[in-house]
């Protein structure tokens, strides 16, 4: 196929640019209105299943939060509530283990194909011939769906910080590594880089399928590797003995707790540490390494920052990669 | 595009159909070689960690005891196992959906169904050859899944062998959930004839299918046993549980009532602890149930008040009974969706 109205490559001319970004922007909408669409009803569900258990958790918290407590004892209404508002605590749960697979949903089935499928069908034969210049296209093809991607994940998030709030502020921390990629700015950061990496993947690998699949076990293992090994080097974690780190606002992360003996060494019989956590006895102390609280932020922006940074880096590799790709 | 190689139907008559069956298995080994190579590379990996975790496991267990292992193997086991539970989907989204639906989408079936070996026996041949792999392979990662965890599995309360984070990955309910998301993913296929959305469709009917089962189906595939008092046997998947105060039921009103005169509360259901503002699993907090206080003995002290706690659950024993039961009927709901699928194929107008 050679349909080439005008040169592949805009020029130096300045007055070869006919196509202004509006229009590029406009097709790109065209072409991406039913991905859209499908992101937004797959969204649309979640968000009415958080906001319907959201009401009713809150609603649980709130007279919860409301019982009067005098000298450790409530009345009865209010330990009813407290049971009822504990039995939510396992569907909460269950809803971040789930929600935790939505940034490569999204990610990865946004991103993926909007360049893979035009190398696959070969209509970038026609799309990078045109006037606006192969480079500007895929720009224009990509910037939009990144940036309503990664906005519509941050305000998924938002939603779901505040359907989770009641059990963060009865123990749960947002800190913990099963809900801090859920909350803050860290969940559009995720959803940002699941759409580059797809993006990267297919310009590399050029089929959908393939590429998807890729995409969704690179991020995958990114996301373990960062939880596992990375995001506690942020800041060297601290460490204490025998308790002693409650403080008002996000909870701590607690990394590992452990405890050692009169001779210095480390306890393993548990049935030894149940006895010592009722009956505190000298010469063992129980060691807490910790992220306090307050780090939360920090934490956040800095995994934001470097999620931000790297998904600019591929999208631009990408980008790199289709202009110096034989047409 | 009009290759009418052989008239479309391959006609009655019965010597008008050259292509055997072995040559038909040979291009679809050949049109999916890569996507087997993939399911393989991914369940290999995944089976290669239950192994090193199986010889693990066992090796701590005469050492540790029994207990402590499985206390320290929770902790992995439950982001491990919810990542496993996604694994039937993601078979249907990546092998399944493709098979007719990038067929469709490229044009490619215009070609390949007007062929002599005729348009309802390619599909079913090629959906009957990658379903039996799918099942086979699926089936081998389950039996590999119960034996890693078999040590610790139904050592006490905590981990039921019925319960939903482990059954369905083990033997015979795993190959089922592949197979029918397998079968998903191929009728998602021809319904939505493009590769993607068809990917997408199949995860939401496989989610939604696997969270009805979990929560309405599987409690019920056996009328659950009825105890009263607070020792059930070991290892037992507890459905519901209630109260009765002399014979009649009464609400948990009355009986968090009860309890408050020894400063208990029931923190979930069967489980006792002090009043006071409640307590998520993470808290860290272990002060509050800390020294020993009176709502240690607060099964005893409503017992003695007349209350009863029925409970109903399922025992351990019927772990494969369950198993068959689930297998059974997805292997029957696979069967119906292929053969919609090929109805499907068959009615399309090429």
């Amino acid at each position: 196929m050679t349909t080439l109205t005008t040169p592949a490559q805009p020029g130096q001319g300045k007055s070869m640019r006919p196509v202004p970004w509006r229009r590029l922007g406009w097709v790109s909408w065209r072409q991406y209105r039913f991905p859209a669409i499908g992101a937004a009803v797959f969204l649309g569900v979640l968000a009415a299943y958080l906001l319907i258990m959201g009401l009713r958790v809150r609603s649980g918290y709130a007279s919860v939060a409301s019982c009067p407590q005098l000298g450790g004892r409530l009345s009865h209404t209010c330990g009813t509530a407290l049971m009822l508002f504990g039995g939510y605590h396992v569907y909460g749960e269950s809803t971040a283990a789930v929600l935790m697979a939505v940034p490569v949903l999204i990610g990865a089935f946004a991103g993926a194909p909007i360049l893979s499928r035009e190398l696959e069908v070969g209509t970038f034969r026609f799309a990078w011939t045109q006037g606006a210049g192969r480079t500007r296209w895929a720009l224009a093809r990509l910037a939009l769906p990144a940036v309503i991607v990664t906005a519509a994940a941050a305000a998924f998030s938002q939603l779901f910080g505040w359907f989770y709030y009641p059990f963060f502020a009865t123990g749960d921390s947002a800190f913990g590594p099963q809900y801090f990629e859920l909350t803050g700015i860290a969940f559009a950061a995720w959803t940002l880089a699941a759409f580059a990496i797809g993006t990267l993947a297919g310009v590399l690998i050029r089929k959908v399928v393939p590429a998807i699949a890729a995409a969704m076990a690179v991020w995958a293992g990114l996301l373990l590797v960062t939880s596992l090994y990375l995001r506690r080097l942020y800041q060297a974690p601290l460490s204490v003995r025998n308790g002693g780190h409650g403080a008002p606002g996000v909870s701590p992360w607690l990394i590992s707790q452990w405890w050692t003996g009169p001779n210095g060494k480390a306890i393993t019989s548990e049935n030894k540490i149940i006895a010592l956590i009722n009956h505190p006895q000298p010469g063992y102390t129980q060691w807490t390494t910790y992220e306090p609280g307050t780090r939360y932020w920090h934490f956040q922006f800095i995994e934001g920052g470097w999620l931000l940074v790297l998904s600019l880096l591929l999208i631009a590799a990408a980008i790199w990669l289709i202009r110096r790709r034989a047409a | 595009m009009t290759a009418m190689a052989t008239p479309a139907q391959p006609a009655p008559e019965a010597r008008l159909r050259p292509v055997p069956w072995r040559g038909m298995a040979w291009v679809s080994w050949r049109q999916h070689r890569y996507t087997l190579a993939g399911l393989v590379a991914v369940l290999g990996a995944a089976g290669l960690y239950l192994y090193i975790t199986g010889m693990h496991i066992r090796h701590e267990v005469p050492i540790m005891g029994e207990m402590f292992t499985m206390n320290q193997t929770k902790l992995t086991l439950t982001p491990i196992a919810a990542l496993f539970q996604i694994f039937p989907a993601l078979i249907g989204a990546f092998v399944g959906a493709p098979v007719l639906a990038r067929e469709l989408e490229t044009g490619t079936f215009r070609y390949t169904w007007t062929q002599g070996f005729g348009r309802e026996r390619w599909a079913a041949s090629k959906l009957a050859q990658i379903a039996i792999a799918v099942t086979v392979l699926a089936g081998a990662f389950g039996f590999l899944f119960s034996w890693c965890y078999e040590p610790i599995i139904g050592v006490r309360q905590g981990l039921s062998p019925l319960m939903a984070i482990t059954f369905d990955l083990r033997g015979v309910a795993f190959a089922g959930w592949a197979l029918v998301a397998f079968a998903i993913g191929a009728l998602a296929g021809i319904l939505v004839r493009r590769v993607v959305p068809a990917m997408f469709a199949t995860l939401a009917a496989w989610s939604g299918l696997a969270v009805v089962t979990g929560v309405f189906l599987r409690p019920h595939y056996e009328t659950p046993l009825v105890t009263r008092g607070f020792n059930l046997p070991s290892a037992a998947w507890v459905i519901s549980q209630r109260w009765t105060l002399h014979g009649k039921p009464v609400s948990l009103a009355a009986v968090s009532q009860v309890l408050q005169k020894i400063g208990a509360q029931e923190v979930a259901p069967g489980v006792f602890g002090p009043t006071g503002p409640a307590h998520g699993p993470n808290s860290g907090n272990s002060a509050a149930f800390g020294p020993g206080g009176a709502w240690r003995s607060a099964p005893t002290y409503l017992l003695h008040h007349g209350f009863t706690q029925l409970t109903s659950y399922q025992p351990a024993s019927r772990f494969w009974p369950f198993q068959w039961i689930e297998g059974g009927w997805l292997l029957a709901l696979s069967l119906l969706l292929m053969a919609a699928t090929i109805w499907l194929v068959r009615r399309h107008a090429a």
